[in-house]
Formats: C-alpha cells, structure tokens, sequence
C-alpha cells in the first residue's frame, strides 16, 4: 500500500483548558480530496491550526504523519517545507510587507530547507505571473502590502496563488468559501481544481455543501465535537445539507 | 520658588565647568554652575535625566588626522567631513554647492543646556550653501576620532528658493568613551524640497547629542529622518519653525535601542504662520535592558489658523526588560486648526509570525521581516536607491547584532 499523504491517529489537542479535539481519525490517500464538514464550534478549524502547527494549541495525545513524516515534531515553517500548506479562512494583513517580497522569501525558504538552490528572480517573476493570470491576480496588487486592504475574493485568491506557486503535497482549505460572492468562488476553486494531482491531497474544511459543488471532494467526513462521526462519499454533503447535522451527531442544532 | 540652596554638581558639571571657563564663556560656566546638568525635574529632560546619566566628560577634543572610511556609504554621495570639530573638505562640490566657513556655532539662543554648550564651544561653522538644486546626496560625515574627547561642531546650511537637495549627516568615529554635540542649522528656501537625514552610527561608549533646527520659508517642504542606530546615550533634538505659508515639513525618525542603551529623540515642531502642516511618525524599537525615548511637542502659534498637523509615535519591544517612553504634548493657541497625536506600543504579532512561518519562512527570519515592515513606513519615502539601500542596510544591521 501506498504512504498515505496524511495520517491522523487519535488526535487529541486543547487550547488552554478546553478539550477540542478529542481523537481525530483521517487517512488521506495520494491525490484525493477529502471534505471536512461540521457545525460552527465543532472543532474542524481547530483541526487544521493544529495540522499547520499554531502555538496556542497544546496536542495531548495522538500521531500526524506528512507522508510518512513525523508533523508534530516540526515548528510550522518546517512543515510547510515538508509540504504542508493551510489556506486561512482569516488571511492576516501584514503591512510594510510586499506581497511579491513576501512571496519570494516563501518560496525560496522552502527551497532551501529542502537544501533546492534559491529561485532566480527571472524564474521567479515568470513562475507569479504564470499562476496570478489564471487566478486574476495581476503585479499591482502583488506590489501591495501582503493581504492589507485587499478585498475578502482578493485575499482567498492570494491564498490560491500561494499555494499554486508553494506546489504542497498536502492542501488545507480552512473555510475558503467565508467572504466569497459566487463569481469568486468561482475563480478560487478553478484555482483549486487546477492544482489537483495525483500526488497532491487536499482536505477542504466548510460548514456549507456549496463550496462542494465546485470542489468536488471523494470523501466526506462529519466533523462533531472534535472528532469525525460519519464518513461517506459526496452525496453525504448534500444529505448533510437537506437534514442538517443533527441526525448525525445527535445534538439540536 | 527658587532653589535657594546650591546644587551639588557632578564630575561631568564640574570638568564642563571647567572646558566652558577655559575657552572664555564665563556666563556659560556660571549658568551651569547654578543650574547643573537637567534633572527629571526639567519638564524637557524628564525622561533623560543628563544629571545622571552623563556621569563624566572627557577633555576638549584635539584636532584628529582622520582618514578613515565614512561611517556609511552610499554609492554617487558627495562627500564633506568634520573630524574632531575641524572642517576637511574632500571631494569637489558639486555646482551650485559653496562649502565654507563662518564663526562660532549655528543655532539660535534657547533655554537648552545642549545648545548652549555648542554655542559656547563649537569654535566654527561649517557652512553649505545651496544655490540650486542638487542631485548627488550631500553626505556629511562627522567624526570624532583618537582617544576619549569631547567635541562640539556646527554646520549651517542653506537652501535657496525652489532648489531640491537630499542631505545626509552620519556620526561615527573611534570606539571611545566620547561625547560628541552636534549642531546643524537648515534653513529651506521659499518652495525648496529638502530630505534632511542624521544617522548616529557612534560606537557603544559614546554619548551623543543633536541639536536640528530647521526654518522653513513659504512652500518648503522638508523631511527630516532621525535614526539612532549606535551610542550608548543619545539624545537627537528636532527643532523646526513653520515660517511661511504653505510650507509642509514630514518629520520621521527610527530610534533603535539595543541593551545598555539609553536613547532619546526629543522634538519640538512650531507653526509660527497660518496654512502649515507637518506629519510627524517615529518608530522606535527596543530589545534588551534598554530605553527608548520619544517627546514630540507641537506648537500652534496663536495667528496659525488653518494648521493641519498629525503626529504618531509607534513602539515595538523585542524584550520584557526594555522601555518605550513617549510623551506627546500640543500646544495650540489658534482656534481653527487640525491637530492630533496617537502612541502605540505593543510585540511582533503572533498572528504574523504563524502566518509567515506558515509558508515556510523560519522565525528569526519571519521577525525581522515583520521588523522591516514595521519601520518602512520611515524608510520607504527616500527615493534614491542607494541611500534607501544604505539606510535598510544600518537597520539590518542593527537587527543582526541581536
């Protein structure tokens, strides 16, 4: 059998005193998308700070493996290098720094982590336009401050774009359809089925089956109460939106 | 009520006492011997207490035989320097540049210790004046070099109507407990364009002191960058007076406090005249046991209507043990003005971190982008590549010591 990209097993983790997640199981083979769908609060963005490695989370019990690689040992930088890439539902504005500066100082940190020589900056300007024509990202707004007053399409489409020219093998999408009007949400997950691979997965967090429409996923999980407790294939999004979620977790919505 | 019992005075009071007594500025000396060096109690001084923190003044500075490379470089600069309070000219002014002399010191009487100690000391003048506009950076190089001295030097520049001119001023020299006084006069001519930039690069035993006084004329526009970047006590004094309608000053600076240090950017922004404006935005930003002072006075003078002036001062503390101090005063007399301040003072955002190492980026170097982003605000308006580069380079540099 093949590494899977990811593998959780009985991921437990709390932020100061409150349990969140409480034993998260997900395997997710080479080239799939797999869909994490639950209420507000029940711990699927949770999930994905804890995957990208965020501080303020404590893991208590549990393994995640990146493609065989232990991903709790590594501090966050270190797992995007290993190919991990989270795609924020809240992209953070950073001011004084330029998008483009920014963007090359990621990409050829990862390179030289991964001991790849550093960019050329021909290459590199190549590489951003190659991926910001198909993302509708043009050079004004990459010579703007990283994520400052860019509007919330701008941002999720600089998300994209980071990950396109990041080239992970292991993709979250925190809520990426928050803050969308339909034509963006377009756009964004044209982006993002640009970028399905066979050797790349994909783990698409949302609270609505909309997004799946156009992301269309091969598993989908519930996500209640820091674990999952149903997993199906894409049909179950769509029970899950004409029955809500408690006929799955019990609880009164 | 006045003091009526003498003050005790300090081995720094009493060998300035001294130095002021032997070159003749006997009312000079009898100020200091009654006054003393300012105490907290000196509303200006509060947080930069000279009393006790200047605990010794070496001897009067000899004339050094400097020849060693400018503190900064900054590639196309026309280069003068003053080492050890003597004028050297080097390199051939640029047209429309006339470098020269004048006697004694450059900055008008005011009830500061600093300037009066360069008033009474500062022997000559350097003076610059500018007829047109200049395209070179003006670099002025001052140095105190050899052993421990103190020296006090003044230069007075002129810029005449309508001429443009970016003038850099760089302090430096030998690794010596120094005190160095400073003195620079600039007066912008009626719709001149000056960027005026001071840079104290000093080495860690010195103590530093600057006193700008800038004049603005109808339609000038001035900007002023302070940077502190060396020095283990300085105090930069940014004094400027609106003269003219129409004139606009940006005054910005970049106080960097490394452990052990105490520095302090004290400035004090006069709108004399009707239809002013000026922004002032300083950045200061301190790690280890150090401290970091900011007082930005601005004063709206009672026929100044129409002022539209805007301060803001940032902290950023890179340690638990540093201090930010920031005292923000208006002094409005006109009724029809539009004037503010703001003070912040806070940590690297977590948030930015993570977001940042999210993609790869290691920490340390996630932090200094965030540093460099904090201060581009300063940095950013100076067009000329080169003097841009050198001064991201001082603050690099800065950061890499850390």
């Amino acid at each position: 059998m093949t590494t899977p990209i990811l593998e959780i097993r009985n991921l437990h983790a709390r932020i100061e005193d409150r349990d969140i997640l409480k034993g998260v199981n997900l395997i997710i083979p080479p080239g799939e998308v797999h869909a994490v769908m639950g209420r507000n609060g029940s711990g699927k963005s949770t999930l994905s700070y804890v995957l990208a490695g965020k501080e303020d989370y404590e893991v208590t019990e549990g393994v995640v493996l990146l493609d065989g690689q232990n991903l709790l040992e590594m501090d966050p930088s270190e797992r995007a290098s290993a190919g991990l890439f989270l795609a924020f539902q809240y992209p953070i504005e950073i001011p004084g720094v330029a998008t483009m500066t920014f963007l090359k100082a990621a990409m050829n940190a990862q390179r030289k982590a991964r001991g790849e020589a550093e960019m050329t900056t021909p290459d590199f300007m190549r590489a951003v336009k190659t991926a910001g024509t198909e993302l509708n990202v043009d050079t004004d707004m990459l010579k703007r401050p990283l994520n400052v007053g860019f509007s919330g399409g701008e941002k999720k489409r600089a998300e994209v774009l980071q990950m396109a020219l990041l080239q992970p093998k292991m993709c979250i999408l925190d809520e990426t359809d928050s803050g969308l009007d339909i034509d963006a949400l377009q756009v964004v997950s044209k982006g993002v089925n640009g970028l399905r691979a066979a050797n790349r997965s994909m783990l698409v967090i949302t609270h609505y089956q909309r997004l799946l429409n156009h992301i269309v996923p091969d598993v989908v999980h519930v996500f209640s109460d820091g674990k999952i407790v149903e997993s199906g294939d894409k049909d179950l999004a769509l029970q899950l939106e004409a029955k809500g979620y408690a006929d799955f977790d019990g609880a009164a919505a | 009520m006045a003091q009526s019992l003498p003050i005790r005075l300090g081995a720094a009071e009493a060998t300035l006492i001294a130095q002021l007594t032997s070159v003749g500025a006997t009312a000079e000396a009898e100020r200091l011997s009654i006054a003393g060096l300012p105490t907290r109690r000196v509303e200006s001084y509060h947080y930069t207490d000279l009393k006790s923190l200047l605990k010794a003044v070496p001897p009067l500075g000899l004339a050094a035989n400097a020849a060693s490379a400018p503190a900064l470089r900054v590639a196309g600069a026309y280069q003068l320097m003053i080492a050890n309070g003597v004028i050297q000219s080097s390199t051939t002014a640029p047209a429309g540049v006339i470098v020269g002399k004048a006697e004694g010191g450059a900055l008008s009487t005011r009830d500061d210790v600093l300037v009066h100690l360069n008033g009474a000391l500062a022997k000559e003048s350097l003076s610059l004046t500018l007829e047109n506009s200049v395209d070179p950076v003006i670099q002025i190089d001052r140095r105190i070099e050899g052993e421990a001295a103190h020296v006090a030097d003044s230069l007075k520049i002129f810029v005449a109507d309508n001429a443009s001119a970016v003038i850099l001023e760089t302090f430096s020299g030998s690794d010596a407990a120094h005190v160095g006084n400073h003195a620079t006069y600039l007066a912008v001519g009626k719709n001149a364009v000056v960027t005026h930039i001071t840079v104290d690069l000093s080495a860690r035993a010195v103590s530093h002191f600057a006193t700008n006084e800038y004049q603005l004329a109808d339609g000038a526009k001035l900007r002023t960058v302070t940077i502190h970047a060396g020095a283990a006590l300085s105090r930069s004094q940014v004094f400027a007076r609106f003269a003219g309608p129409g004139a606009h000053g940006d005054f910005t600076g970049l106080n960097l406090v490394a452990d052990g240090q105490h520095n302090d950017i004290t400035i004090d922004i006069r709108h004399g005249v009707a239809h002013t404006t000026s922004q002032e935005m300083y950045k200061q930003i301190a790690r280890g046991r150090s401290k970091a002072v900011f007082q930005g006075k601005i004063v709206v003078e009672r026929d100044a209507q129409k002022v539209d002036a805007k301060m803001m001062m940032q902290g950023l503390m890179l340690s638990d043990e540093a201090e930010i101090l920031s005292k923000p005063e208006l002094e409005i007399y006109a009724d029809d003005v539009v004037c503010g301040h703001g003070s912040t003072c806070g940590e690297l955002d977590a948030d930015s971190i993570f977001y940042l190492m999210s993609r790869g980026i290691p920490k340390a170097v996630a932090e200094t982008m965030l540093v460099r982003g904090f201060i581009a605000e300063v940095l950013d308006p100076i067009e000329d590549a080169a003097l841009n580069e050198a001064l991201n380079g001082v603050v690099d540099g800065w950061l890499l010591e850390a």
